[in-house]
């Protein structure tokens, strides 16, 4: 099996209600592993159906195939609908190129540091606008 | 009698294409070894950049993993082919062994392509995207043909200069196979 990690890690907030977390990838995401490790996030999914916002730390993750894309594009489904949100951080060059050319960076956005991504996860949305 | 000789055309190509063929038994965990050998094939074999050379190890990924999960069952082999035209094109061949649950002729599997990789489809499963989004996207050329033995035959080619050149409206937006992303 091609190496691939997952870890997670709670983020600290302030406002009650809420569950955040920073899931960290490395490795590579593909055939051999990808419905192994997704397990991981809907382990999280499902003990955190509503409010849940994460965010994903790409920084180390080598490869993604189309796969783990449809994984991550259903866990945005679900979380958008249960009021939460994802963000994505630190993609290297070619895994950036993969969620542009699928489409991903239009409904998810990727952000150079984890600061920024943290900051636009738990940003509250402006009012007049639909949670997301 | 005076004899001329006739100069080459300079515009086209003449040294020898390189052709690489491998057997690969039908099994996800050996794929990430064509990954990395096609990274570094067309790394220091082609004259195509470093974005390119990610983006052809996720063809060879998504057409393999086609293969064998689709055109094969487990214990055989697919075969995958690289053929580098120097200064022209890279060509890939996948071709399975045609022994998979799922029947499903070129004709057949050219339809689905097509639909997927029409802007108005929405995806909307966990898998579906690698040929239409992922291969149709990072190609020229993307043919499939039926093989003598009831598989199929999946063949990609990637020109180093854009043949659409006279299309090319200028705008990277509408030129995606030939965007440069400066991240």
């Amino acid at each position: 099996m091609t190496q691939a990690n997952i870890t997670i890690e709670d983020i600290p907030v302030s406002t009650e209600g809420i569950t955040a977390k920073i899931v960290r990838f490395q490795g590579q995401l593909d055939e051999s592993n990808v419905d192994e490790k997704a397990k991981f996030i809907y382990e999280i999914l499902e003990k955190n159906p509503k409010n849940l916002f994460l965010l994903f730390d790409f920084e180390e993750l080598e490869y993604m195939n189309s796969k783990s894309i449809g994984y991550l594009t259903d866990w945005y489904g679900k979380i958008t609908e249960g009021g939460g949100k994802i963000t994505i951080a630190k993609t290297r060059s070619n895994i950036l190129d993969i969620l542009q050319v699928v489409g991903l960076t239009q409904l998810i956005n990727c952000y150079t540091t984890i600061e920024e991504a943290k900051l636009a996860l738990l940003q509250k949305p402006a009012e007049g606008e639909a949670a997301s | 009698m005076d004899t001329q000789q006739i100069p080459s055309n300079p515009a086209v190509p003449t040294e020898k294409p390189m052709e690489i063929t491998i057997t690969l038994p039908t099994n996800a965990y050996f794929v990430s070894g064509i990954r990395d050998f096609t990274l570094g094939l067309i790394r220091n074999m082609t004259e195509f950049s470093d974005q390119w050379a990610f983006r052809f190890q996720s063809v060879v990924d998504e057409l393999c993993n086609n293969a064998i999960e689709y055109g094969s069952k487990p214990g055989d082999n697919i075969i995958i082919t690289f053929i580098n035209h120097p200064k022209d094109n890279i060509e890939i061949i996948v071709k399975d062994s045609g022994s998979g649950k799922v029947k499903i002729t070129a004709e057949e599997l050219t339809s689905i392509v097509k639909e997927r990789t029409n802007p108005q489809y929405i995806h909307t499963g966990i898998r579906g995207r690698g040929l239409s989004k992922i291969v149709s996207e990072w190609t020229d050329e993307l043919v499939f043909n039926n093989t003598g033995n009831g598989g199929i035959e999946a063949r990609i080619k990637k020109y180093l200069k854009d043949p659409n050149l006279s299309q090319n409206t200028g705008n990277p937006l509408e030129n995606p196979t030939h965007l440069v992303l400066n991240v």
